[in-house]
């Protein structure tokens, strides 16, 4: 070895180029896992195999007095299901890290935990979210169904990510909680509950009565499932400029509530000690 | 020259709540404070190797947390490389690096050579430096056949060598360092123990570690600061610490038939069991490879273990002495 001095030879402090890092590393490891990968596709592939046939029945029968919806409603939970299989544990890996103890190697680091790992997380999210989409239009052309027009598939790119990122931040929220909690599962239940009830995972909240209607579309549930996956029932630009709307507004408050969470947990582990 | 570590009156006390017994202990509980560093003082110059020992629960790890600014102490204070640890934390990051021999820092899930890849953002180094540093350390360590291989998937004295390699791949300043040997096998812990005595020495860094292993104390350290209850009971250079404490070695000799009996000076029998006989030496009266050669003289010895006291018996041997 040379026998230098040790020097402090770092560039300016940045978070970017650290995040963008950490995003490219989540994004190949999710890649390198392609076995993984290749079963979430088919586990894709099973359900909207599965939900097609439920869904073309219903259409079929033509149930008397039943609410008529238009457009395809195996492709809409095509999407909304595109969007949930793209989401990383990110409430597993918080509880894990706070409650085992492996915070601490992160709070000597120079750079935000929570900045770092989202950006990991959220790389690899983007690759399974890209392998699902492809599985999703390879599905979509063989099953021979009316394609949605296309202005659907650009609102619902856009969309889709961002309704990954408002998916994330609420499952963080649930994993956050672990600084108090010694499990987040019902944190997360409660959420998985309230995205089947309010985000409209299986069908549309647009079939709710007008006053629950308008409760589901304010909610963060919908923004992250059922604004992404309306655009390809019936898309407009109005739509999408709406759902835009509430994604960005849900975006500004998870990620304040993520923050709030973490200043509390932080201050405590730092008063308390870690686990 | 300003010291690297100033320490005064530093304390940390927990607190929990303990059901009391009974059914009144559905309803209210007491509160129990635990004083884990109890108003420690201490300074330590730029390029000193010291060393933190103490029993299980004796303040060690606690201090180093303080020190690395993970956590806040209930009392006193501490500067360390001129700033105070638990308030400027991420701006002490930059200067200092830390292991924990029980936990680690880097991706389990990935090859060691992303890991290092992702904290030299992480610290913001230039890439020649960068380069440069890991260049030197996978040779002084032997990475070059691991690096791409993940960390979860690394025996315990590849996985430390990687994570010593990544605490200095920003150039800190100072080594924080908790139980870096623990676990490992002697080769392993050899190598680990050259390499920081090493690395400090050429490069003039001040290291700070906790250890059960009076080796590491003896071979790494030029200073040794023993804690009790989270107080300090000595504070003084490893030299004088070995002459009067760390002079002890306890050897078994496994043996088939009846065990062994020596009379040689400095050497008493302890309490031992069937076929196994466990003898103390002073080595500063009689060398252990004298002990091991008349012990194979006499014949029946089917193995022999050589083992430092337990860390244990020193402190209560330094806390007799200074009572």
């Amino acid at each position: 070895m040379t026998s230098t001095p040790l020097t402090a030879d770092a560039r300016a402090p940045s978070l970017l180029p650290a995040a963008w890092a950490a995003f490219r590393i989540g994004a190949g490891q999710t890649a390198a896992g392609w076995t993984v990968l290749a079963g979430r596709c088919l586990f894709y592939t099973l359900i909207m195999v599965v939900i097609s046939a439920l869904w073309d029945k219903v259409a079929a029968e033509q149930v008397a007095g039943a609410i008529r919806l238009s457009g395809d409603l195996a492709i809409y939970v095509g999407a909304t299901e595109w969007i949930t299989l793209s989401l990383p544990a990110l409430h597993i890996k918080f509880e894990d890290e706070i409650r085992g103890g492996q915070l601490e190697p992160h709070l000597l680091r120079p750079k935000p935990y929570l900045l770092m790992t989202f950006a990991q997380s959220l790389g690899g999210a983007l690759v399974r979210m890209a392998a699902l989409g492809a599985t999703g239009m390879t599905l979509l052309l063989l099953s021979g169904r009316a394609r949605p027009p296309m202005e659907a598939f650009g609102y619902l790119a856009v969309l889709g990510v961002l309704a990954l990122i408002v998916g994330m931040l609420l499952y963080g929220l649930a994993g956050l909680g672990a600084f108090w909690a010694r499990r987040v599962l019902p944190f997360q239940l409660v959420i998985q509950k309230l995205m089947f009830l309010l985000g409209g995972l299986f069908a549309p909240i647009s079939l709710y009565p007008g006053w629950l209607r308008q409760v589901g579309e304010a909610s963060p549930f919908a923004a992250h499932l059922y604004w992404a996956g309306a655009q390809v029932m019936a898309p407009s630009f109005g739509m999408f400029a709406t759902a835009l709307a509430w994604q960005g507004f849900w975006i500004v408050v998870l990620t304040g509530g993520w923050v709030i969470l973490w200043r509390a947990g932080l201050a405590k582990v730092l008063r308390e000690g870690g686990a | 020259m300003s010291a690297a570590i100033t320490v005064r009156q530093l304390s940390k006390a927990y607190s929990y709540a303990r059901r009391r017994p009974g059914l009144s202990g559905l309803f209210s509980k007491d509160q129990v404070i635990v004083e884990a560093v109890a108003g420690v003082d201490f300074t330590i110059q730029p390029g000193e190797r010291v060393a933190i020992i103490g029993p299980n629960g004796a303040g060690k790890s606690t201090t180093l947390k303080m020190l690395s600014g993970i956590l806040e102490p209930s009392g006193g204070s501490a500067t360390v490389l001129g700033l105070v640890p638990w308030r400027d934390r991420k701006a002490l990051a930059y200067r200092i690096g830390v292991v924990f021999g029980q936990r680690s820092q880097l991706w389990g899930e990935l090859p060691a050579r992303d890991s290092f890849n992702l904290l030299r953002h992480i610290y913001d180094q230039d890439v020649a430096v960068f380069a440069r540093r890991l260049g030197d350390l996978t040779e002084r360590f032997a990475l070059a056949d691991i690096l791409d291989q993940p960390v979860n998937r690394m025996s315990l004295g590849q996985r430390m060598r990687c994570e010593i390699t990544a605490s200095l791949l920003h150039g800190p300043n100072l080594l924080f360092l908790d139980e870096p040997t623990i676990g490992l096998d002697v080769t392993a812990k050899a190598a680990i123990r050259d390499f920081i005595r090493e690395h400090a020495r050429d490069h003039g860094q001040t290291v700070l570690l906790t250890s059960h292993d009076t080796r590491d104390i003896e071979l790494v350290c030029d200073r040794v600061i023993v804690v009790n209850q989270g107080r300090i009971v000595v504070d003084q250079p490893t030299a004088e610490l070995r002459k009067r404490f760390l002079g002890r070695k306890i050897i078994t000799f496994q043996s088939a038939g009846a065990g062994v009996s020596l009379d040689l000076p400095g050497v008493t029998r302890r309490a031992s069991e069937a076929h196994a006989t466990i003898l103390e030496v002073d080595t500063r009266v009689t060398r252990v490879e004298l002990v091991i050669a008349a012990a194979l003289a006499a014949g029946g010895i089917e193995d022999v273990t050589i083992e430092d006291p337990p860390m244990e018996e020193v402190i209560h041997d330094i806390y007799a002495a200074h009572g």
